[in-house]
């Protein structure tokens, strides 16, 4: 018995051994050194010095990565793709061809997946390429990988991908902010956008959603806006780029020197001129621009520009959701201001303003930009699907003054209300008019009800 | 060669291990080995009478502190780098997800062990007197033994671990009024976050492993001074027949005749404790049974470390440890669902949080604490403990159905969902 005992012993100390050989083996003989060991003899086919060559083929294997720090990551997956910056290697088979057409973005400096997705820490093909259980962000495929373009070029054009500029341009014109926050700026019906791109919904799903929200979203309260195809497309490239990382200033950089042509640009879009005036040519709702670089330090007039109410408390202008370079990229453009400037933009504007046109332009402006558009439609037509609230629809805001007068429909912006119910004992209808009292100044409001006051037809006259 | 003579000599101080005395002393001039006497009996030995629980759960602790202190080498105890950490352990590290996985099913294994060991002890009575405390230091270390594999839980910072804490801390936050400041001290926040990942870390490195140690000590130290390694009750000597006393009679007591002592002798420690030892000694005519602990019991126990290093290592070379995605606040799983060996309370919190939050795990603790002193029935027969019996296995029998409950039966919203029923869109 004894004996019997001390061998089983010696027996399992033996295999314990075996054992650590056997997951030391394991450990030391991972797929990507075979990927290295074919890609030295590849290289070295083309050696014609027998000594290069022997030193090519005894390239010990290692673990390559990029450690990019600007962009939260670290990206082994040059480790396996070893010719993606060598020429030499554009016909070579997978996974060692060269990447054609990289422009600035060589792997060295921006890894790869920031674009194309996938897991960079992972060595083994599987997990790397992010088609394992619990890793949510899976290679993208080709016809969406332009989508993460917009991840760091997030102002502007990004050229090769007019789906950015449309999906961007749809956003802020058909009212998506009225429901959807993005940036802290917009309604809270819908959920917040900021990071809609981090949430790893697949790119299929996000363009069924757009085609046909209820199918793939069951109850959803998001109506269905009829996008066509593209414009679905456009949509879901635009979602995939929104992914709040903080890229750092190198990548963040749209354009990379924010100068006066690009501000002023942006002085044109976002219609300072209406409020504001330079030189005395302009607006004179607003403060006069000539020289305010010189009056207020930079830091002041960012702040502004971010958060108005936190510098001046009741101040009527809006916030802007604006990038740091664009905000920078405005303010080289004030510092070099003229009233000839102001002059040249006003005269490229359709006509002159009065006062009561701008009033009416600042509400038009404000109707879009929050959103009230993607209910009420850019007509003031409504008509977006509501069940069960009286109508069945979201109403048309073209015969207010028939029932209203200004300062209820004021009211009803400030505190919003839920509209009436066709069935009292129905479900609630899944659109509601927020209360944009706490999102707009009461200034913004008043400047909504004139531009709806400018575009009432009168049913009564047309009874007649 | 003489010097190296001196310096075996040194180190070795027994006779060859051929004599009896050599034996002997290779026990008790040893710290470690001393955990037995020189001389045991052969039924101490018996494999079906204590399984070596408590042996196995010692060596699954000892190869957790050495994994342990191998993953201390990379890792960082804070969110943005803890996970990564994780990732380069299973990606770059050499052998990494062996080492993890060796101390992940190490650490479950130790849970279930300690668990089946409360319960071997249990069985054979051997709680009673004179190892009252001994029991009591054993549901301690039971205790310790959940704190840590529980702290160990959340270090890797993932989906599985960010929940199981936040559900697993949740239940102790239902206690009243010290419940929601014990929760708050223990994470060092309102949720689980970068203050509760450091003060785990702290707790599963530092705190927790030192006072297993130590009571580890203490637990085995009374194993000697409380008669030794149990015994099989086939091999109990029959209860002494209560002599008959007639009413009034003289009491037999003999007083012992005390003698001054002299001033002219010293005394050595044994001359002045006086008494018998109240626990069990090997008497001659027990000799016959008795063999020397080396190699008898030591190989035995020997041969129950490998068993467990091997068992361990091959669980580990094919079952890798889990790693889920990363932490993530804002979306919870659906059901999020605390730690296996929690479960059990979870199920109950589902019905009552007060009865599974609070009540529960107090009366079954404190239960577990004051067993040795309730039960003052001194026999150890299987037949004369039939309440006893009855009663610890329905409580093993009720935890074990509310886990498997919990594991298995439990899909989105705690709703009853046998294992074999796939949900689909669970978590959309």
């Amino acid at each position: 018995m004894e004996r019997r005992l001390q061998q089983i012993f010696f027996a399992l100390s033996f295999l314990a051994l075996v054992l650590i050989v056997g997951a030391a083996w394991q450990a030391n003989t991972p797929r990507w050194k075979t990927y290295q060991y074919k890609f030295y003899e590849l290289e070295a086919q083309g050696e014609p010095n027998a000594l290069t060559k022997a030193a090519v083929l005894a390239t010990p294997p290692e673990v390559h990565q990029q450690l990019l720090t600007g962009l939260q990551r670290v990206d082994r997956c040059t480790t396996c793709h070893l010719g993606v910056e060598d020429p030499t290697m554009k016909d070579a088979p997978e996974p060692f061809r060269y990447h054609a057409g990289l422009g600035p973005h060589v792997p060295s400096r921006f890894g790869c997946t920031i674009c194309h997705g996938g897991q960079g820490l992972a060595t083994d093909k599987e997990s790397a390429h992010g088609k394992v259980d619990f890793w949510p962000n899976p290679l993208l495929s080709k016809d969406y990988i332009r989508a993460s373009c917009g991840r760091c070029h997030k102002e502007g054009d990004v050229p090769g991908v007019p789906e950015l500029t449309e999906g961007r341009h749809l956003f802020e014109t058909q009212g998506c902010r009225g429901c959807h926050k993005l940036n802290g700026v917009g309604g809270s019906i819908g959920p917040d956008l900021t990071a809609e791109g981090a949430n790893h919904r697949s790119p299929d799903w996000l363009e069924r959603h757009f085609l046909a929200p209820n199918t793939v979203s069951t109850g959803s309260a998001m109506p269905n806006f009829h996008f066509s195809k593209d414009q679905a497309r456009a949509l879901t490239y635009y979602m995939l780029s929104l992914t709040a990382e903080d890229m750092g200033s190198f990548y963040s950089s749209v354009r990379l020197i924010p100068g006066p042509a690009y501000g002023r640009q942006l002085f044109v879009e976002k219609n300072c001129i209406t409020c504001h005036n330079i030189g005395g040519v302009g607006a004179k709702t607003g403060p006069d621009l000539l020289g305010v670089a010189k009056t207020h330090s930079s830091e002041w007039l960012d702040e502004q520009l971010v958060n108005p109410e936190l510098v001046y408390p009741g101040s009527s202008m809006p916030a802007y959701d604006l990038e740091p370079n664009a905000r920078k990229a405005l303010l080289a453009f004030l510092i070099s201001a003229t009233s000839a400037d102001a002059d040249s933009i006003l005269s490229k504007r359709p006509a002159k303003l009065t006062p009561e046109d701008v009033a009416i332009e600042a509400g038009k402006q404000n109707f879009s930009r929050f959103g009230c558009v993607g209910c009420h439609g850019t007509e003031l037509q409504g008509g977006v699907a509501n069940p069960n609230a009286q109508g069945g629809e979201v109403p048309s805001l073209l015969h207010l003054s028939d029932d209203y007068t200004k300062d209820e429909v004021i009211a009803v912006i400030r505190n919003g209300r839920t509209p009436p119910l066709d069935n009292p004992k129905g479900l609630a209808p899944p659109l509601y008019m927020p209360a944009w009292k706490k999102v707009l100044s009461d200034e913004d409001i008043n400047r909504i009800a004139d531009y709806l006051w400018s575009k009432q037809q009168t049913k009564k006259a047309e009874a007649w | 060669m003489n010097l190296l003579q001196e310096i075996y000599q040194s180190i070795v101080r027994r006779d060859p291990l051929s004599t009896d005395k050599g034996k002997s002393e290779l026990v008790f001039l040893n710290v470690w080995l001393h955990i037995h006497p020189a001389k045991v009996k052969r039924e101490h030995m018996k494999f079906t009478h204590t399984f070596y629980l408590g042996f196995i759960t010692l060596f699954l602790f000892l190869i957790l502190i050495t994994t342990g202190v191998a993953l201390m080498c990379y890792y960082r105890p804070y969110p943005a780098a803890a996970y990564q950490d994780m990732k380069d352990l299973q990606f770059v590290v050499f052998m990494g997800p062996f080492l993890r996985a060796m101390h992940r099913w190490s650490a479950h294994g130790m849970v279930v062990c300690v668990f089946l060991h409360m319960c071997r002890v249990f069985y054979t009575g051997s709680y009673k007197k004179p190892r009252q405390f001994n029991w009591v230091v054993g549901v301690v270390l039971l205790l310790l033994t959940l704190g840590l594999s529980f702290t160990g839980y959340l270090l890797p910072w993932d989906q599985l671990a960010y929940w199981a804490i936040t559900v697993g801390t949740n239940i102790g936050g239902y206690a009243p009024l010290v419940g929601g400041q014990l929760r708050e001290l223990l994470l060092g926040g309102h949720t689980v976050g970068e203050a509760a990942l450091l003060r785990f870390y702290v707790l599963h490195v530092a705190v927790l492993p030192s006072a297993v140690i130590l009571l580890t000590m203490v637990h085995l130290w009374r194993v000697r001074k409380d008669g030794g390694l149990s015994r099989p009750l086939s091999k109990l000597k029959p209860e002494p027949q209560q002599k008959l006393v007639t009413i009034g009679a003289v009491p037999e007591i003999v007083q012992l005749k005390t003698q001054p002592a002299l001033s002219s002798k010293t005394y050595g420690l044994m001359e002045v404790v006086t008494g018998k030892p109240i626990f069990e000694t090997i008497s001659p005519e027990e000799e016959d049974d008795a063999v020397f602990s080396y190699p008898f019991a030591f190989v035995r126990e020997a041969l129950a470390l490998m068993a467990t290093v091997t068992g361990i290592m091959t669980i580990s070379l094919f079952f890798h440890a889990p790693l889920e995605e990363l932490a993530n606040p804002a979306k919870t799983p659906n059901p999020a669902k605390a730690p296996w060996y929690f479960l059990g309370l979870q199920e109950l919190v589902s019905h009552s949080a007060l009865l599974g939050g609070v009540v529960a795990p107090a009366v079954m603790v404190l239960a577990l604490l004051v067993i040795p002193y309730i039960d003052r029935n001194p026999s150890r027969q299987l037949k004369a403990r039939k309440w006893a019996l009855g009663l610890f296995a329905a409580f093993v029998a009720v935890n074990l159905i509310l886990i498997v409950v919990g594991t298995f039966f439990r899909g989105p919203g705690w709703a009853m969902v046998p294992p074999w029923v796939h949900v689909v869109g669970g978590t959309e």
